[in-house]
């Protein structure tokens, strides 16, 4: 390995480590419960992402996480299943109907695909909110129980019942998640980027575009219903009110970590995930504020820093370059400027 | 018949009769900006909501006269499309998916400002017209009646000037086809302004419309938008008589469904059937693209 | 080695294609012409998988391909050049080709995902040198490491031709591969094309507007006009056959 990529590894080492460590540090309890919903949030704007890759944008996956979140709890709740099992099979379940859906959606393009992508995530949840046997009501599903206590070698058993606990299941399954989403980028990416810069030609060339754009459909959905699954447990109770999670504001705050973060790199999600479910809580007395800072944020970043957060390395330079140079310009500015 | 009594039924179709011709209005804009940006302008809804809430701000806040309220609010929709295109869309240059997301985030900004602005609790703007008209034996609001007048009123007119007028005669080519309208010497950019401008202002219109009959709300953008996307689809984008139609299908099955089938069929099935028609013409909904 | 065999394709009412027979012998260079609206590409489309035909059939070496999507023609070593200068834009010329040679790269979704590095690179260091060879062969070797489209129109067309090349193929076919180009850029494509006919066996099919680079370089042609072939032959054949000179009058004289 380079030393580039030496330094690289050993960074996301450090950074795992200190991520366990974090619960060690941190008491809070209010803290933890964001730093969840970050991991969760992590998942969701990555899940997109590997859809992105294709070329095109899903408005989709909160309907998807709609659907793992439903399936895991209901099986859980009103069917005895072991929680893990439930949130497996609430994956499994957006899983097949992505497969199943994924070819008619995948045959329109642009922004017809993305139309409809949120059509149908608007399909399930008015399904659910008018099957109150099934998604509660309004009052929602209730007391959606925890994943049950894993046992080490009938010495001691983790349980979760602190936040804490929550937060080192959501942290492993997250971090496992990305392992598979970078991997699979690995051996399909070079031919979803053949796809996303010309699909007729990559078509031609013998690369079956609705095979691939399919494979990236069903993955990015898997971890949408996964993250939901997670979601469900974590928050013990589910919703399907226009306002709640599942719907338009929650799809546009995904595509926004994606944007924001920086849609061309694998971190770029990550870092946009965890920098805007964060940041704003710095802010808490500007909340309701935060619609407006992050659409003003995806639209800056668009027409200024199309890389996203995570092209700072490459911005800040240019920029500070640019600077200099206006300096030079002004007439009356005499400082000794080195470069 | 469905043991509904058909006062109720009547009643309903008319309510959806005259909702619909609101939404053709917004539907309309929308059809034109994609006709002629290949954008699909998904701020169009959040114009609408601000066009409605310019109404309130100018009569209600500052007590205008009703039609000098619309007529301020008129202005406002105009220059709102005006300062979009110029500054958001233009620079894009159609690219497809930042136009999206550009879109995307104008949409939550403006919402969110009038949430912040006006709160969230409904707002309504008094009825200019309270007295309810009775035709043939039933009652219907005035208000209503003005509203589908009005809407008629301004599709009669777009139709002239699409038709007629030599701007009008230069959007419909550029709209049908993007290069050959260049060839002849069209300018895009006019175009873009133009179709931001007609689109914008119908869209303040009918937001205009729609707070004389109901109360408004900063929510309503999103209602609307979806109203309009679903028109467009069902009447294929080409022809101002494709959103006609669509809205007139739309507003019969919002009036209709609820009565016969329920809230959750009313609520599922238009976005059931786009979805299909979607689905069914992947290469998109302009007949020669 | 490719046979269509009552080819007929409608676009509404509209008949664009109607009972077209051809007959494309193995390493031929076979020219397809026609006035303009004839129904040249949609054959091609039809050939290549992306239209299907409404009646009639398409045979490649001795197999029906009709209802084959344009991946499993290429599979079938059906290569084809578009008519616009289709290249992926924002990659460099070799990533470009090295994305023609996807069929020949198959590791297997599992080995990639487990493995490390080192189970791709020895194939990748292959396809390296090959893609080297096609560049070197086209002449575009010194451009390589160029973004696609900062290359010129002609340069771009070579490039699409380099990245069919790719694929393999034993039947090309090049939809309008001078178009827009001047005299000494089609000089060097027809030589091309040779050389992939003579060195590497290669049949291709050239659907041009260009007559004189199509008599040029094509040992048998085939004219249609209103989508029926109207007549098959020897360029000497064609340019003297008078239901040809008639489709085409009013065209320039010198493009004769």
């Amino acid at each position: 390995m380079s030393k580039r990529e030496q330094i690289k590894s050993f960074g996301i080492v450090a950074l795992i480590v200190f991520l366990f460590c974090v619960p060690l540090l941190l008491k809070n309890i209010y803290w933890l419960h964001i730093l969840c919903l970050a991991c969760i949030n992590v998942l969701l704007a990555s899940s997109l992402r590997t859809i992105n890759l294709t070329g095109e944008l899903s408005l989709g996956q909160v309907g998807f996480m709609l659907i793992g979140a439903y399936t895991s709890a209901l099986l859980s709740l009103r069917m005895g299943l072991s929680v893990w099992l439930a949130m497996l099979l609430g994956g499994l379940v957006a899983a097949a109907v992505a497969l199943v859906l994924g070819y008619p959606i995948l045959r329109t393009k642009g922004v017809y695909f993305t139309v409809l992508t949120f059509l149908v995530a608007e399909i399930f949840r008015l399904s659910m909110w008018y099957t109150p046997s099934l998604s509660g009501g309004p009052a929602g599903l209730s007391k959606i129980p925890a994943p049950s206590a894993i046992n080490i070698l009938g010495i001691t058993a983790i349980t979760f019942a602190t936040k804490s606990a929550y937060y080192y299941l959501l942290l492993v399954i997250v971090l496992l998640s990305l392992v598979v989403l970078f991997r699979v980028e690995r051996s399909l990416g070079f031919t979803w980027m053949a796809i996303r810069q010309n699909d007729s030609l990559a078509e031609s060339v013998g690369i079956n575009v609705m095979g691939y754009k399919l494979i990236a459909f069903v993955v990015g959905c898997f971890f949408a219903g996964i993250a939901g699954a997670l979601f469900a447990h974590f928050m013990h109770l589910l919703t399907t009110d226009v306002t709640a999670m599942f719907g338009m504001l929650m799809s546009i705050y995904v595509v926004i970590y994606m944007v924001v973060g920086g849609q061309a790199r694998f971190a770029g999600p990550i870092v946009g995930a965890v920098v805007l479910t964060l940041v704003p809580e710095f802010a808490r007395p500007l909340k309701e504020y935060q619609p407006i800072i992050f659409g003003a944020l995806v639209i800056f970043i668009i027409f200024f820093m199309r890389q996203g957060l995570i092209g700072l390395p490459y911005y800040l330079p240019l920029w500070w370059r640019k600077a200099l140079g206006y300096l030079k310009k002004m007439p009356l500015v005499k400082v000794r400027l080195s470069q | 018949m469905f043991g509904i009594p058909v006062e109720s039924l009547v009643q309903s179709v008319i309510n959806g009769f005259a909702l619909g011709w609101i939404y053709i209005l917004i539907a309309m804009g929308l059809s034109l900006i994609f006709g002629i940006m290949g954008i699909l302008q998904l701020a169009h809804g959040e114009v609408y909501m601000l066009g409605a809430y310019s109404i309130y701000f100018f009569s209600v806040t500052h007590g205008l006269n009703f039609f000098t309220a619309m007529a301020l609010s008129m202005v406002t929709g105009l220059m709102l499309g005006l300062i979009l295109e110029r500054f958001f869309f233009r620079p894009l240059g159609g690219e497809l998916l930042p136009t999206i997301m550009i879109a995307l985030g104008l949409m939550i900004v403006l919402q969110a400002t009038v949430t912040v602005g006006f709160g969230v609790t409904p707002k309504s703007i008094p009825s200019f017209a309270p007295n309810p008209a009775e035709i043939l034996g039933i009652m219907l609001g005035s208000d209503r009646l003005i509203a589908v007048g009005v809407s008629i009123a301004m599709i009669l007119l777009l139709y002239l000037f699409l038709k007629r007028s030599k701007y009008g005669q230069a959007l419909t080519a550029a709209a049908q086809h993007r290069e050959a309208s260049l060839l002849i010497g069209i300018n895009p950019t006019q175009m873009s302004v133009i179709a931001m401008a007609i689109g914008s202002t119908l869209a303040a219109i009918a937001g205009g419309l729609m707070g004389s009959i109901f109360p408004i709300n900063p929510f309503m953008g999103g209602t609307a938008l979806m109203k309009g996307l679903i028109i467009i689809i069902l009447g294929g984008m080409g022809s101002l008589l494709g959103v006609v139609v669509g809205g007139l299908i739309l507003g019969l099955i919002d009036g209709i469904a609820p009565v016969i089938a329920g809230p959750a069929v009313a609520a599922i099935a238009p976005l059931f059937i786009v979805t299909i028609i979607l689905v069914l013409r992947p290469q998109g909904l302009f007949g020669h693209e | 080695m490719l046979e269509t065999i009552g080819l007929t394709k409608y676009f509404g009412g509209l008949a664009a294609v109607v009972d077209l027979d051809l007959n494309v012998h193995q390493k031929e260079i076979f020219g397809l012409i026609g006035p303009n609206g004839a129904g040249k590409t949609t054959i091609l489309n039809m050939i290549a998988g992306s239209l299907r035909p409404k009646s009639g059939k398409v045979v490649f070496k001795g197999e029906d391909v009709t209802n084959l999507p344009p991946h499993s023609r290429a599979q079938r070593r059906i290569a084809r050049v578009f008519q616009a200068n289709t290249v992926f834009p924002d990659i460099p010329v070799v990533t470009n080709v090295r994305v023609g040679f996807h069929l020949h790269s198959e590791i297997g979704f599992w080995k990639a995902f487990f493995g490390g590095k080192r189970s791709t690179d020895s194939q990748e260091k292959l396809l390296y040198e090959k893609t080297m060879e096609i560049l070197r062969l086209v002449g575009l070797y010194e451009e390589r490491d160029k973004v696609a489209t900062s290359l010129p129109h002609a340069s771009q067309r070579i490039l699409c031709l380099a990245i069919a090349l790719a694929t393999e193929p034993s039947l090309l076919l090049l939809d309008e591969p001078v178009t827009g180009m001047n005299a000494e850029e089609v000089a060097a494509m027809l030589s091309v094309i040779r050389v992939l006919r003579d060195e590497r066996g290669i049949t291709c099919i050239v659907v041009e507007h260009n007559i004189r680079a199509v008599m040029n370089v094509c040992e048998r042609i085939a004219v249609v006009n209103y989508g029926r072939k109207i007549a098959e032959g020897s360029p000497g054949e064609i340019s003297e056959n008078p239901a040809v000179i008639e489709a085409y009058l009013g065209v320039d004289e010198d493009a004769i």
